[in-house]
């Protein structure tokens, strides 16, 4: 069965280059502009990873984040958070707080994004993470 | 006559009549003949007694006489032996002339000791008047400096501070009083940092930031520059003296180069950012173009598209800082020429079709028929215009309209940007064009540099001589108006 993945971005090429990777691969593919969309698509159809950008308008990253580990039906749902910015949080509060799996820092390559999805639906969990870079 | 024989003849007849009477077998015969011995005896006596008296005065006179003189005579002619010596003395006065010359020798001693003292008063007093006018001046431009100066001893007395010290720190050091360092309240930084520096035994000098409030309590932050004071010479170099020295804390007001330190780091962070939004799209989009996941031509021709209109949005962020950038230093060149601002409005649409065909907001142009004649740099209105337009659609929700509009008003042309979007509240109508000012909610909503619209009115005001303004209304829109000072009109 093929996998579900939700895309979180409100750059719309982003969104539609990382759709358009995934979708090749076969998975089954959500698109939100923002947190809150993607919050709403949760609710309708649980996918099986998100992934998300960290500044949009509504709902930030953090925040949908926030809602998908207090919702008891999506808490175990691994998040990766790809940003443009840094963190004041550093990578071990976002996974303690938000249960962030990964952060990646854009500019991203989207065959990259795709190795770590696969690890993360693989169960690895020391998946690399590069919040030195994401920090610049 | 001399004095000693004198008096040596008149004891000799006085004792001889004496002698006489009491023995008289020495003396000639009959009280008559020794009374008159006895009585020319006394008379002798007297007499010689008489003269040396009248002598003894008359010497002494003369001596008063010299000295009077050498009283009158000028301290520096004292020393002159030949004006001294110019004032008579009888040669039989011979006797004072030694003392009266020694008399003169000390006298010009003192003279010329009087004279060092009163030429070292002098130069004492003008020292002190100089070094009076020098602190009086001090005092002055120290009460008169912006920057908190406060000074302690090595007692850890506050020994001085200047007016905007004590208004800072709340602090009182007339006269004599000299309140402990101790006593500053709120400023624990500031007591520690000219504590330490006092107990220092070499001289030393540090620096530091620290925040205080000032009068309306408000946070300021100062650089604190720390330095040991030179010992006092009037303590005593005693073992009760205390280790250390004085010091003295210059407070420099550092609030503005903090908030432009805050403001740069933020623009830089929202500069990168904005740059890395286009430059995200276009790495993705290589990458799935090398990777061969393109397989049609169509979606090749799309990817080619975005890396294309996303190195547009790229160039022109970079062109509206660096333009910023110019303008502010002063260093821009305005290339001015007549062109029809119908064209011009009409290229800066074709910039951003594309762009708002792809967030799915209708992008109109409703022109005036007539030729609309501008004096203006092209390239920089036309930067305004695409920059209105990209903020129109920004902040348009998809299905939404913008609408470019230009007409003619009396002797002026105008361009009207207005969109269906978000709309803004009356404060941000007023705050929108500043630099960096970047409205609340859409912080959240949409990224950018707050760089955009600062330069729309650069180019417009200070460049063009027009002016611009905005209505709006939160949630129903807002209308960028641009006026602009028109050439001649001519039916187009």
């Amino acid at each position: 069965m093929s996998k579900r993945i939700l895309l979180c971005d409100d750059e719309l090429h982003i969104l539609r280059a990382a759709e358009f990777k995934f979708k090749r691969a076969g998975y089954e593919v959500d698109c939100a502009g923002d947190g809150q969309d993607g919050w709403e698509h949760i609710q309708r159809q649980r996918p099986d990873i998100v992934v998300t950008d960290c500044q949009m308008p509504r709902l930030s990253g953090l925040g949908l984040a926030e809602r998908i580990r207090q919702t008891p039906a999506t808490a175990d749902l691994p998040i990766i958070m790809l940003s443009a910015k840094g963190f004041e949080l550093s990578l071990d509060q976002l996974r303690a707080q938000y249960g962030i799996r990964c952060l990646m820092a854009k500019p991203f390559s989207p065959r990259e994004l795709f190795a770590r999805v696969e690890a993360v639906l693989a169960g690895q969990e020391a998946v690399k993470c590069e919040l030195a870079d994401a920090r610049s | 006559m001399q004095f000693a024989p004198t008096a040596v003849l008149a004891v000799l007849c006085a004792a001889l009549g004496l002698a006489w009477v009491v023995e008289p077998s020495i003396a000639p015969d009959g009280w008559c003949g020794r009374l008159a011995v006895l009585i020319g005896g006394l008379l002798v006596g007297l007499l010689a007694i008489r003269i040396v008296t009248v002598q003894v005065s008359k010497q002494a006179q003369a001596a008063r006489r010299y000295i009077d003189s050498l009283c009158e005579l000028e301290p520096h002619a004292l020393h002159d032996d030949e004006s001294s010596n110019a004032i008579p003395l009888r040669k039989e006065d011979h006797v004072w002339r030694e003392l009266c010359q020694r008399v003169r020798r000390r006298l010009a001693e003192f003279a010329s000791r009087a004279e060092d003292l009163e030429m070292t008063r002098a130069a004492g007093e003008v020292r002190v008047r100089r070094i009076v006018a020098d602190r009086d001046r001090l005092r002055e431009i120290l009460a008169g400096l912006v920057d908190p100066v406060i000074a302690v001893d090595q007692f850890g007395e506050i020994v001085l501070a200047n007016a905007s010290a004590e208004r800072l720190l709340d602090v009182k050091t007339s006269g004599d009083e000299h309140p402990a360092l101790e006593q500053l309240k709120h400023c624990e930084q500031l007591v520690s940092l000219l504590g330490e520096t006092r107990r220092r035994r070499a001289a030393t000098q540090r620096s530091a930031e620290v925040a205080l409030a000032d009068d309306d309590g408000k946070p300021h932050w100062y650089r604190v520059t720390c330095r040991t004071l030179a010992d006092d010479d009037e303590q005593p170099a005693g073992g009760d003296r205390p280790a250390g020295h004085g010091a003295v804390a210059v407070l420099t007001d550092i609030t503005g180069q903090k908030v432009i330190q805050k403001r740069n780091a933020e623009f830089v962070s929202s500069v990168s950012h904005e740059m890395k939004t286009p430059l995200s799209s276009i790495r993705a989009y290589v990458e799935l173009l090398v990777d061969g996941e393109a397989e049609d031509e169509a979606t090749r021709e799309e990817f080619l598209g975005v890396i294309n209109s996303q190195a547009d949005r790229l160039q022109r962020l970079i062109d509206n800082m660096l333009n910023l950038a110019r303008i502010e230093a002063g260093v821009v060149t305005v290339n001015k020429s007549a062109l029809s601002l119908n064209e011009l409005l009409g290229e800066a649409v074709d910039v951003m079709q594309p762009a708002a065909e792809e967030k799915k907001v209708t992008l109109a142009a409703e022109f005036s028929p007539l030729y609309l004649g501008v004096l203006a740099d092209r390239d920089m209105l036309l930067q305004a215009a695409i920059n209105l337009l990209s903020n129109a659609v920004k902040y348009t929700k998809p299905g939404g309209s913008v609408t470019l509009r230009s007409r003619l008003s009396d002797q002026e042309v105008i361009f009207e940007v207005e969109d269906t979007g978000v709309g803004l509240s009356s404060e941000d109508c007023q705050r929108v064009f500043e630099r960096f000012y970047r409205v609340k909610k859409d912080s959240e909503m949409a990224s950018g540099t707050g760089l955009g619209l600062a330069l729309v009115k650069h180019i417009v005001e200070d460049v063009h001589g027009g002016r611009i303004e905005v209505a709006s209304e939160p949630g129903r829109g807002s209308t960028f108006r641009v006026n602009l000072p028109g050439l001649a009109q001519l039916n187009a």
